[in-house]
């Protein structure tokens, strides 16, 4: 049974899931699985943005130039698609930062105080 | 996708994602996604196994996991126009590359214009003064030429931040020896100081020819794509470092060689002949990158170094 605050953290996490993948491939080139642990990972297990959301949003990232795929040439194993940050990728990325940095702000100072209690 | 590909990772995920993709039509697209996820299911798969599942387990995990992903489908993937790609490839300069670039470039060639005009005693030049141009002119087109070969050839093919940087240090090095040498000699100083521009040169040629030898498109998306279909591409240099090191220290003696004999030439016939040691050690380098890239048949004929 999920909590009430852990949904609302999962939605929280679920709406920036084009950021976050973008923040990963920021620092450097990555597949699929990669991608999922790193952010598994980061939420100590915690939350969970779903592999089927993930592909969706490699899709869309693709579609709109923020990322390119590149397929691997692994001999083991399955053989895995990488993707890119682009130039646009990085752009996008800063800005929606620089968003998230001022919508937290403004919320943290909405919420400070009542949530002490 | 090839049928005849041996599958690792056990032949549970591989039947799991057949049921995951039935009656899905096999468009490239689907068929791309499948591969995909494929190898993302094996690696998690492989996690799962090593975490103490048994393989089949893993594999149900993994698949159970994956969410729906037949709804991804239903979009169809947007075609882009030649249009499109053309935009996406298209390079920006950033205005800050293009002021500092232009900036540089102007204080770059003022120096070496002010080295020459001082040469000729149109204007009295101190010798701290010409170094200090001299050093400008060097490290200033240095700059550029590592700065521009960073900015990108492509938007999404750049070359890596490291060759562009040794590009550009390559170059510092052979302007600002070439600029400090001809100093040294219109200033009169001793002639034996002619050995620090000249090892910065030869350094920085040396660098030049490293980076020339091993510039290869084999990280490129297409060349990895070509890769898969066609075995065999690739630079020597990279399959076989022992080439690499020979290459070096050949390079090295040629140019060492080159350097000694012109020394001995200038203090026996002076300038006129000193230069002739340089061609001769650019010509034999370049046979020499000839030999070892390309030359690689040669040595297969022959017993196996």
């Amino acid at each position: 049974m999920v909590q009430d605050s852990d949904a609302f953290a999962a939605d929280l996490l679920r709406g920036h899931t084009d950021t976050i993948v973008l923040g990963v491939l920021r620092r450097h080139e990555s597949y699929g699985f990669e991608i999922y642990k790193t952010i598994r990972d980061a939420t100590g297990g915690a939350y969970e943005i779903k592999e089927a959301t993930l592909y969706a949003t490699y899709r869309r990232l693709e579609k709109d130039g923020l990322v390119e795929s590149f397929w691997g040439d692994e001999t083991q194993g399955g053989r895995r698609k990488y993707y890119r940050i682009t130039d646009a990728g990085r752009a996008v990325y800063r800005r929606n930062v620089a968003a998230w940095s001022a919508t937290r702000d403004i919320i943290d100072s909405l919420l400070d105080g009542s949530a002490v209690n | 996708m090839n049928a005849t590909t041996p599958r690792p990772g056990g032949s549970a995920v591989h039947r799991l994602l057949d049921e995951l993709f039935a009656g899905i039509p096999a468009t490239p697209d689907a068929l791309d996604l499948k591969e995909e996820v494929r190898g993302n299911l094996v690696a998690r798969a492989t996690e799962l196994e090593e975490a103490g599942r048994t393989p089949d387990e893993a594999a149900r995990i993994a698949v159970d996991e994956l969410g729906d992903v037949r709804e991804l489908l239903d979009e169809a993937p947007a075609e882009r126009s030649a249009a499109d790609i053309a935009a996406a490839h298209r390079v920006r300069h950033r205005p800050a590359f293009v002021v500092r670039t232009v900036l540089i470039s102007i204080a770059s060639g003022l120096s070496l214009i002010a080295l020459w005009l001082g040469s000729w005693d149109v204007f009295p030049l101190a010798t701290g003064a010409a170094f200090a141009l001299a050093g400008i002119a060097g490290l200033g087109l240095g700059w550029v030429i590592g700065d521009s070969l960073r900015q990108e050839t492509t938007v999404h093919h750049p070359m890596p931040q490291r060759r562009a940087l040794l590009f550009g240090l390559a170059g510092a090095l052979v302007i600002t020896g070439l600029t400090t040498g001809f100093t040294i000699l219109v200033h009169g100083i001793a002639p034996a100081w002619l050995i620090l521009p000249a090892v910065g040169t030869i350094a920085g040629i040396g660098l030049f020819s490293y980076l020339g030898a091993t510039q290869t498109n084999r990280t490129k998306a297409w060349m990895l794509e070509y890769g898969r279909n066609e075995h065999e591409i690739g630079n020597r240099f990279e399959k076989d470092p022992a080439a690499a090191a020979r290459f070096g220290i050949y390079t090295m003696l040629i140019w060492v060689g080159a350097f000694v004999v012109s020394i001995v030439l200038y203090f026996t016939t002076g300038w006129t002949w000193a230069w002739i040691p340089y061609v001769v050690g650019f010509i034999g380098m370049m046979l020499l990158v000839t030999q070892m890239l390309f030359g690689e048949h040669a040595d297969k004929k022959g017993d196996d170094k």
